[in-house]
């Protein structure tokens, strides 16, 4: 749960300084006062806790069915999160980092109640390499109830990073945030990208 | 207000050369004031936790230590137990260990200190395997992964 | 004014510069001699001589050239060097290796180091206890005693600690002087932030494994003190970060760049130094007046501290370790230590000779054991 809780936190500081800047006005859209945004705000929340309770179950069942060869399930895991880990390292030290959050579609939606839902799922679907990890991590576990717990973690780790959201509009000094989150986030691949190899190493020896 | 700001940071700088002045010859009742302050313990993951039991061998001497789990937050599902001997300890140790007082053994210890070789029986279930085993300057010490 | 005046005036006669030195040769007397000198031991008696000569020979030049970072540099090296022979050869001595065992862990009896504070403190917090297999308040560097040093250092110097206290900084800040020109030139400003992105991990895994994650995973300077013994795939891997960190951050890059990249890229505790420079009386400031924007103390910051825009706003940056490289390289003394409160441009000798004496004091004496200690090894060693 530690490395999916650290996954969690680290991700969560980046893309709560990207695309939190971008959903913070829609959260606040129209907003009459702390209710409405506290209202919101756990819209948002729980369409993501939801989306990941339902990935969490997708990736154990996907992760028994293609996995249950034990050569597969002692290689494949740690080729996927060396993988991954080295696409979140790039994310975080390539030059080519998308400026632009997939929450801007939001827009185009006039519907006010409908937005938090929707970014919820934006941002808990987003093409992330984190996310990617934590789904390998949810495949790999030996029960249903360890992939949710995996899941959890990365929940709470990125959730508490949205939580101060109302008062984003405060935050001065966002770039400096943001460029925190994004080498964090860099630190947390190669964290990974060490239990990849380890997992590999250990995978060609037992296996 | 410009001169109060240049007092103020004068004074601020004086206070600090003073502090430096200070701080080695009284570095070692600093030290004895921060040691007692409430969180400068070591953590029971490190000290091995507090004896429980002492089970006096022949001619030496076994402590078994209180199981740790300490967590951040909250105790966690895996720990360990400690156990030392010391005194004149035999080359083959053989001792069986109930580490949570409930009248049954949880598991059996072999070290042959000779060889470095140190082999677990466990009865109990949550008896995980060998941690560390090693000499001391006490003489050895053992370290059995545990479940809640 | 004429810029030659202008230097002369952080210059101070032969007699002026003795005076300046009186009470830092009588201060260190103390405290390397005890008030009695004993050369009833001649190896020792040489080494604490050689020792005291030496930080007053420094401090003495400094006041007398006006130059700081040349002769700051030279004891912060050695500090660093003496500080990795005196634990290598302390590791030698005892256990005959330079790596620790799992009984030195067990008996909690691991030196402790400032780097590991950071990791401290949400454990100390919310579990009232510390997580590191040291000695709380007896013996070699326990952690009662380093703690007390780092605090005050750092009130008193904020991130100067990092160039007048830390006995790893020295390292790096050696090889960074190796070449006269730097090979690589220009590095990303998104990388001064890794500190803090360093900081937030190892705080955070710090907590949740409870176990130091830096020292155990990271630091690249146990590659010159101690290290676990590689005994598994685990301690393999360690071992091999370390040294590569080691051979990356504090030597090929430094050598590469001429900056302190171990400090400016990843060390955690630097990263909290910086936020401490927001309080200590002691800053490097900037007379807008005085200068013509040349940019030379730009292009010699070792640690990334100064831009173009900084010089321009007429401030520091968060990250200035208070070296003096730039004060040395600025020929119009525009950029001068200064104390909070005092504007820029004005009480600059004030200020600078306060800051010295409380800077270079606590160098002096903190480093003082390690190096009497070196050059006793090294004399024994000769003859
Ligand atoms: S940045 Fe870290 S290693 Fe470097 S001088 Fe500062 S505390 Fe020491
Ligand atoms: S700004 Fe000047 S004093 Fe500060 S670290 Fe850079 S060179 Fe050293």
């Amino acid at each position: 749960m530690t490395d999916s809780l650290i996954l969690g936190l680290s991700s969560g500081s980046a893309c709560l300084a990207t695309c939190g800047m971008v959903m913070f006005p829609y959260l606040m859209a129209g907003s009459s006062g702390v209710k409405r945004i506290a209202v919101d705000l756990s819209l948002f929340l729980i369409t993501r806790f939801v989306i990941y309770f339902i990935l969490a179950t997708l990736s154990w069942y996907f992760g028994q069915a293609l996995f249950s060869n034990p050569v597969v399930r002692n290689i494949v895991p740690g080729i996927l999160y060396i993988f991954f880990a080295v696409m979140l390292i790039w994310y975080s030290i390539g030059k080519n980092r998308s400026p632009n959050c997939p929450a801007k579609i939001v827009k185009t939606i006039n519907n006010n109640r409908l937005v938090p839902i929707l970014l919820g799922l934006i941002n808990s679907l987003g093409f992330c390499p984190a996310l990617f990890i934590i789904l390998t991590k949810g495949a790999t576990q030996g029960t249903l109830v360890q992939s949710y717990l995996a899941f959890l973690a990365f929940f709470i780790g990125s959730s508490i990073w949205f939580l101060p959201l109302p008062l984003a509009g405060k935050i001065r000094k966002k770039e400096v945030l943001k460029n925190i989150g994004i080498l964090a986030t860099g630190l947390a691949g190669i964290i990974f990208l060490i239990k990849g190899i380890t997992n590999l190493i250990g995978g060609i020896i037992n296996g | 207000m410009k001169k109060v700001k240049i007092i103020a940071g004068i004074s601020w700088a004086i206070f600090c050369l003073i502090l430096i002045l200070i701080l080695f010859p009284g570095l070692n009742s600093f030290s004895g004031s921060v040691s007692k302050l409430p969180f400068m313990k070591l953590n029971p993951r490190y000290t091995g936790g507090e004896i429980a039991n002492q089970v006096i061998q022949e001619r030496c001497t076994l402590d078994i230590r209180k199981p740790v789990f300490n967590g951040f937050l909250k105790e966690r599902t895996s720990g360990f137990v400690q156990l030392d001997w010391h005194g004149t300890i035999p080359e083959m140790i053989k001792d069986s260990i109930d580490y949570d007082h409930d009248g049954n053994m949880d598991f059996c210890i072999l070290v042959d200190r000779k060889n470095s070789k140190t082999v677990l029986d466990p009865i109990s279930k949550k008896v995980k395997g060998v941690v560390i085993s090693t000499p001391t300057s006490y003489g050895w010490a053992v370290r059995i992964g545990l479940l809640k | 004014m004429d810029n030659t005046l202008k230097v002369a005036g952080m210059r101070k006669s032969f007699g002026k510069s003795l005076l300046f030195t009186l009470p830092m040769f009588l201060i260190t007397f103390m405290f390397m001699t005890g008030g009695k000198p004993n050369f009833s031991d001649p190896a020792s008696g040489l080494a604490m001589l050689t020792a005291f000569l030496l930080v007053n020979v420094l401090y003495f030049f400094m006041h007398y050239t006006g130059k700081t970072d040349r002769y700051r540099a030279v004891l912060f090296i050695i500090f660093a060097l003496s500080l990795s022979y005196t634990l290598i050869h302390n590791m030698l001595e005892v256990r005959k290796s330079m790596s620790f065992s799992q009984a030195d862990i067990l008996e909690c009896k691991i030196p402790f180091c400032h780097l590991v504070i950071p990791m401290m403190i949400l454990p100390a917090a919310f579990t009232k206890s510390i997580i590191f297999p040291g000695s709380i308040i007896s013996g070699f560097a326990n952690i009662s005693s380093m703690v007390v040093l780092w605090l005050v250092a750092t009130l008193v110097l904020g991130r100067g600690f990092c160039s007048w206290g830390c006995f790893y900084g020295g390292w790096d800040d050696g090889f960074s002087r190796i070449r006269k020109r730097p090979v690589i030139k220009k590095i990303s400003e998104l990388w001064k932030w890794m500190p803090f992105a360093v900081l937030l991990m190892v705080v955070l895994s710090a907590a949740l494994t409870m176990m130091p994650t830096y020292c155990s995973w990271i630091c690249p300077f146990k590659a010159v003190t101690e290290f676990e013994r590689v005994t598994s795939v685990e301690s393999a891997t360690k071992a091999g970060i370390f040294l590569s960190l080691f051979g990356g951050l504090v030597v090929a890059l430094p050598v590469m760049t001429k900056k302190r990249t171990q400090c400016s890229f990843l060390c955690p505790l630097g990263a909290i130094n910086s936020l401490s420079n927001k309080i200590t009386p002691f800053t490097v400031k900037i007379d807008k007046d005085a200068c013509n924007e040349c940019f030379k103390c730009v292009g010699v910051c070792p640690l990334y501290a100064l831009t173009t825009d900084d010089i321009k706003a007429g401030k520091v940056s968060l990250f200035c370790s208070k070296c003096g490289k730039c004060v040395d390289a600025c020929s119009r003394n525009a950029i001068h230590y200064g104390i909070r409160g005092i504007p820029s441009g004005t009480m600059k000798n004030f200020s600078r000779n306060l800051f010295l004496f409380v800077s270079f004091l606590f160098m002096a004496i903190f480093s003082s054991g390690s190096i009497i200690n070196t050059f006793h090894g090294l004399l024994k060693l000769i003859f």
